[in-house]
């Protein structure tokens, strides 16, 4: 099974540090002013050092003694990005982040103020419904700091904030007007990228062709522009050039026989690390350059594998949803077949026998949606995840909210109709590949975002023989065949 | 090889006023005098009106009096003679016989050696001029060898005369002539006394006489410059004006070269517009010294053409100072050289320096610049570095490459300056500064506004090693509306052997596939999209020849126009709506609305919504199959300033983006942007809610 991770919203943000002009919207005295730049100054010496804790006494210092200055307002934001970064603890910074919105108002620091407590927000919301506040906040950035550069960063969050929503045309508006405000400002190639991929989720395929080119063309040195040479390649490949699929043979090529125990579960994290569920060995790997190692905890008969943003796998076992500290999360059924990690946390399980997919909240709130018996499932960029049920012979790929937007009969396109989905696998740009048997045709099939057919090939036209229970697509535009029998991966072209 | 005519008794003559030409002239009478004297002589001699005569010679003694001493020897001779006419005038007439004997003395005082004419003057008059001489003068008689040389008495020069009248008392007379060591003399004189001096010169160098065509031609000798030729040739210099191809009055004045060493020199002749002319004289001119005339010396013109045309209207050209009519100018004539060409427009300047080739045609184009002000500081203003940082402000123009830089006025205020631009609209940008006194530390606001009054402020550190890099570097950044294209979409696909064409557009009707790589694009191999696009970039002309399996292509090539970002660090927007207005004068078709498309971004910029409005209002695109910008993003865009004029014009915005819908192929960004229309209908969706 792939991992398609919750979206990642780092509060790193990578806002070009203008220099911001210290702006004291309450008169002092000059001595006030002495005094306050110098225990700034004082301070950030004690910060760049690493001394925190001078730096913090000395910054609240600076709070007592001219609560007013811009120093201040300085010194809030420095003290509120060190829980963000340093402690990795956002909610320590929100009461600063607070603070500097209510008492430095005018400051345009307060921009970037409300901008990190926007996402912050963001970051804590569980559901669609609870960014609500998030999205005001980045509402307010835009309104009050028309000329600030955060206003670009608030875009771009905005954009994030409504894509989660499935909001998809506001989304897009929000990431282009950020691209439109300044297209070499740090947050111009990430929102060209996203932009891109909600052209193609909304079925513009050429638009978002065009968008990532102009992201490798006009913002070449960028990792975005790395990716968007990937995405570019695989959707060209598949969807336009549709050369048929042949087999490279094992993979990755050069790797000793057996090198991999009993592979049945594949999931990609964020990084495009692949991760191996070795049945035999009741483990995972992770495949680095070619190299594996193992990785999370040891867990026996595990039925689908996700992988969270932390890295570490989590595993779904008749018993349940294993995370890191190994205690199993009751499900609703002992079937698992299939399970996906959304942008809130929750995990969506699918079940052989229970005609309803569970679906596991971060917040320990855990709810069921009705749904016919999954015998495999799929992540799928629009938060949703891609189902197959030999019970119902289809195959729906549902949105976030759990809605079905594309509906694809078993056989659709296909030179015969198979009985049964033995796995499903996805990629990040709404491809999915089924490993189907039984019936009129044994093999491999690839669809589209629209359920239309891509690729297919029966194990005879591959020349293939083995028992493949897990298939995934990489970032080549390959399809991953897990063999267990055999104790290999094969690749597909 | 130097060509030289020979030395002859006339050119002896004619050395002797060498050194007069060379001098500046100065200014003498106007020639209608000398016909007023000749009427005087006439109305006495051959009508006997004594006196008509007499007023006469009081007309011109009046006109020439006062500046007796300026006047040359022609000039000074009618002046000694007008006296002598009024003195026997006077004579005659009873009533004004007394004054017959101040005019003598006057004479005397003017010209000491001037001779009366002894066949009109009596005896009297004669014995009464010999007495006021001898009373105060002694004569000194003279021998000159050579003769034609200058003596100077007590350093002031005058010709060389057989005999002078001098003041009593002790003398320096120098006798000089070129190429002659001079010879000086000091003498002694007593009432009644009366000596000779006999001059004799030795020949110490060389002398050059030349004449040149044209007049005015500067004189170096070894490099070291002489002096300039002047006057003009007398009428005996003909034959040699003919060998020339020349007229006598064509050619100057005589030129002379003196102190001509022994040895080689180089001997070079410039004059604007000329060529300028090198000439090397060999030893024979300097052994033995002598007095040499050269052929006439003839330049030929340096000139070259120059063409100038531009599309905005109202050009007027001048170069270097020189105004030459309104553009388009072609092929005028104008002398090779370096010049400041200024075109004066009603909006907006240009100006480069050119240099114009002999015999080369420059054709140029003139696009008119913003133009800057800077209207300097209130006095009253302080701060550190002040005084530095408006020693850089006042040569921000030599910085500046975009626009026309215009300093502040010594002793006008920034007020003053800026009633004063305003009111005649002679700048299209205002620089001033504005200190923030808000701001701890010292900030100081260079506030770049509009004549239309929008307003940009950038913080600057005076003592910054340089306060003005980041303005300089946005005010020399032109705004890219327009890029080379031909509606293709290439992308690089791994092993492909070039970029892969995704789009085709209208080259698909050149024969250009889909899904097949390009592998050549102007003459050149591409294996990237990067290199294809240069290609493009670089292409001129209306296609770009291109290589797709094997066939060559030729691609149609468009001007696809841009969509300015609103928030760019690199653009000053001041600059940019300025410039903007300017292209608008000159532009047509298309162009026009994509231009005042343009300008109503720049004005949402400074959320200038309104007067946007007004800009996208008129923006009319044609229609249009290609992908790019069009009607339908300045729809968009016109919804957009809509939405922020507040709620009551909500229902227009909804309208204006319904409106942009109805355009498929519109962009936003550029041929390569995302459509107008979903994103025009979730706008419309938005408002709608």
């Amino acid at each position: 099974m792939n991992g398609l991770q919750p979206s990642a919203r780092r509060l790193s943000w990578a806002v070009a540090r203008v220099v911001v002009p210290l702006c004291a919207f309450q008169l002092l005295t000059a001595q006030d002013l002495d005094l306050a730049e110098k225990l700034y100054r004082s301070g950030e010496r004690a910060y760049h050092a690493r001394s925190y804790a001078e730096a913090f006494e000395t910054w609240n210092q600076l709070l007592q003694a001219a609560p007013r200055s811009a120093f201040s307002a300085q010194a809030l934001i420095r003290m509120a990005r060190y829980h963000i970064e340093v402690e990795k603890k956002p909610d320590a910074a929100m009461p600063l982040l607070e603070r500097l919105k209510t008492e430095h108002i005018k400051s345009p620091v307060a921009a970037e103020a409300m901008l990190l407590r926007g996402e912050i927000l963001a970051q804590r919301a569980r559901k669609p419904a609870d960014m609500k506040e998030a999205i005001a906040e980045f509402n307010r950035v835009v309104d009050l700091y028309t000329d600030n550069p955060a206003v670009a960063g608030a875009q771009y969050q905005l954009g994030l904030a409504f894509r989660d929503q499935s909001q998809w045309g506001r989304a897009l508006q929000s990431f282009l007007e950020c691209y439109r405000l300044d297209p070499l400002s740090p947050f111009a190639p990430k929102a060209l990228l996203k932009a891109a991929e909600v052209l193609d989720l909304q079925g513009d395929l050429p638009g978002c062709l065009r968008l990532l080119e102009r992201l490798r063309e006009r913002l070449p040195n960028t990792p975005e522009a790395q990716e968007a040479g990937w995405r570019i390649a695989v959707r060209v490949k598949w969807r336009l050039q549709k050369t048929p699929l042949k087999t490279e043979g094992p993979w990755p090529a050069g790797k000793a026989p057996k090198w991999v125990n009993t592979p049945t579960l594949l999931a990609w994290n964020a990084d495009g690390d692949l991760y191996i569920y070795e049945d035999g060995l009741d483990r995972a790997v992770i495949l680095r350059k070619a190299e594996a190692s193992p990785v999370g905890i040891p867990v026996k008969g595990a039925k689908a594998m996700v992988v969270p943003p932390s890295g570490i796998p989590w595993f779904i076992t008749k018993g349940g949803l294993v995370k890191e500290d190994g205690l199993p999360l009751a499900l609703a059924g002992n079937a698992p077949s299939g399970g996906m990690v959304d942008r809130w946390g929750t995990v969506w399980v699918g079940d052989r026998k229970v005609a309803a997919l569970t679906l596991l909240g971060a917040d320990g709130q855990n709810r069921t949606l009705p749904s016919p018996t999954t015998n495999a499932m799929a992540p799928m960029p629009n938060g949703g995840v891609a189902q197959a049920s030999d019970a119902n012979r289809d195959v729906k790929f549902l949105d976030a909210a759990g809605q079905p937007q594309v509906w694809i009969p078993y056989g659709k396109g296909l030179p015969g109709v198979y009985r049964s989905v033995l796995a499903l696998g996805s990629d990040s740009l709404g491809h999915v590949a089924a490993i189907v048997e039984g019936g009129e045709f044994d093999g491999v099939v690839l669809w589209g975002p629209d359920g239309s057919v891509l690729r297919q090939a029966s194990w005879r036209q591959l020349g293939l023989s083995g028992k493949f229970v897990a298939i995934t697509i990489d970032r080549n535009g390959g399809l991953i065949l897990a063999d267990r029998s055999n104790d290999l991966l094969l690749r597909l072209n | 090889m130097m060509r030289r005519i020979c030395f002859t008794p006339a050119t002896l003559m004619l050395l002797a006023g060498a050194a007069a030409a060379q001098s500046v002239p100065t200014p003498q009478p106007d020639e209608s005098l000398k016909e007023t004297f000749k009427q005087a002589k006439d109305a006495w001699a051959n009508q006997g009106d004594r006196d008509g005569a007499s007023a006469k010679f009081e007309q011109v003694l009046a006109a020439l009096e006062s500046r007796a001493r300026s006047l040359d020897p022609a000039w000074a001779q009618v002046v000694g003679e007008t006296y002598n006419w009024l003195a026997i005038l006077e004579d005659r007439n009873p009533a004004k016989k007394a004054e017959a004997g101040k005019r003598l003395e006057s004479l005397v005082a003017f010209n000491p050696d001037f001779e009366l004419d002894r066949n009109i003057t009596s005896a009297k008059l004669q014995a009464l001029h010999e007495g006021l001489r001898s009373a105060k003068l002694a004569k000194v008689g003279f021998t000159y060898l050579p003769d034609g040389g200058v003596l100077k008495v007590d350093e002031v020069p005058g010709a060389a005369s057989p005999a002078r009248y001098l003041p009593f008392g002790a003398h320096k007379l120098n006798y000089s002539k070129p190429g002659f060591a001079p010879q000086e003399v000091e003498l002694s004189l007593v009432p009644k006394d009366a000596k000779n001096v006999d001059f004799k010169l030795d020949r110490n160098a060389s002398t050059l006489t030349l004449y040149t065509f044209p007049k005015g031609v500067d004189v170096l000798l070894d490099g070291k410059p002489l002096g300039r030729s002047a006057g003009q040739a007398p009428a005996d210099m003909a034959p040699l004006a003919e060998k020339a191809g020349l007229k006598a009055e064509d050619l100057s004045g005589a030129f002379v070269v003196s102190e001509l060493k022994v040895g080689k020199h180089i001997l070079e002749l410039k004059a604007p517009c000329f060529r300028p002319k090198r000439m090397e004289l060999d030893e024979s001119f300097t052994r033995p010294y002598a007095d040499h005339v050269l052929e006439a010396i003839k330049l030929d013109p340096s000139r070259g053409t120059l063409t100038m045309s531009s599309a905005w209207p109202g050009g007027e050209l001048f170069l270097s100072g020189q105004g030459y009519g309104p553009l388009p100018v072609n092929a005028i004539s104008v002398c090779a050289g370096t010049y400041d060409l200024v075109v004066k427009y009603p909006a907006g300047g240009y100006s480069q320096r050119v240099e114009i080739l002999e015999g080369k045609a420059l054709s140029l184009t003139a696009k008119p610049k913003p133009r800057l002000a800077f209207l300097g500081l209130d006095h009253t203003e302080d701060f550190p570095g002040k005084a530095r940082l408006l020693a850089q402000l006042q040569a921000l123009g030599d910085r500046l490459k975009e626009v026309a830089y215009l300093k502040a006025k010594e002793g006008e205020s920034p007020t003053e300056a800026m009633g004063r631009l305003r009111g005649a609209k002679e700048a299209e940008l205002l620089l001033s500064l504005s200190v923030a006194r808000d701001r701890p530390g010292t900030v100081v606001d260079v506030v770049l506004t509009t004549l239309e009054g929008e307003e940009e402020r950038f913080a600057v550190k005076p003592l910054d090693e340089d306060p003005l890099a980041d303005l300089v570097a946005r005010l020399n950044t032109q705004p890219q509306i327009w890029e080379s294209g031909a509606g293709v979409l290439v992308a690089d696909l791994p092993g492909e052997s070039g970029p892969v064409v995704l789009q085709v557009g209208d080259a698909g009707k050149a024969g250009l596939q889909a899904l097949k790589p390009i592998t050549q694009a102007g003459g050149k191999p591409v294996t990237r999209a990067l290199a294809f696009r240069q290609a493009l970039a670089e292409a001129k002309g209306e296609s770009l020849a291109v290589t797709q399996a094997g066939v060559s292509i030729n691609l149609p090539l468009n001007r696809d126009p841009l969509e300015l970002p609103l928030q760019a660090p690199t653009l000053c927007y001041t600059f940019v709506l300025a410039e903007l207005r300017l292209r608008t004068i000159a532009a047509k078709g298309d162009d026009v609305a994509f231009l005042k498309l343009n300008q109503g971004i720049t004005l949402m910029h400074f959320r200038r919504y309104d007067r946007a409005l007004e800009l996208l209002r008129e923006a009319k695109v044609g229609n249009s199959t290609r992908l790019g910008l069009g009607q339908g993003t300045v729809e968009y865009y016109t919804g957009i300033c809509l939405g922020k004029l507040g709620s009551v014009y909500i229902p227009e915005a909804i309208q204006a983006f319904q409106q942009a819908q109805k355009y498929p192929t519109s962009t936003l960004f550029g041929p390569d942007g995302p459509l107008v229309a979903p994103l025009a209908k979730q706008a419309a969706e938005d408002l709608k809610n």
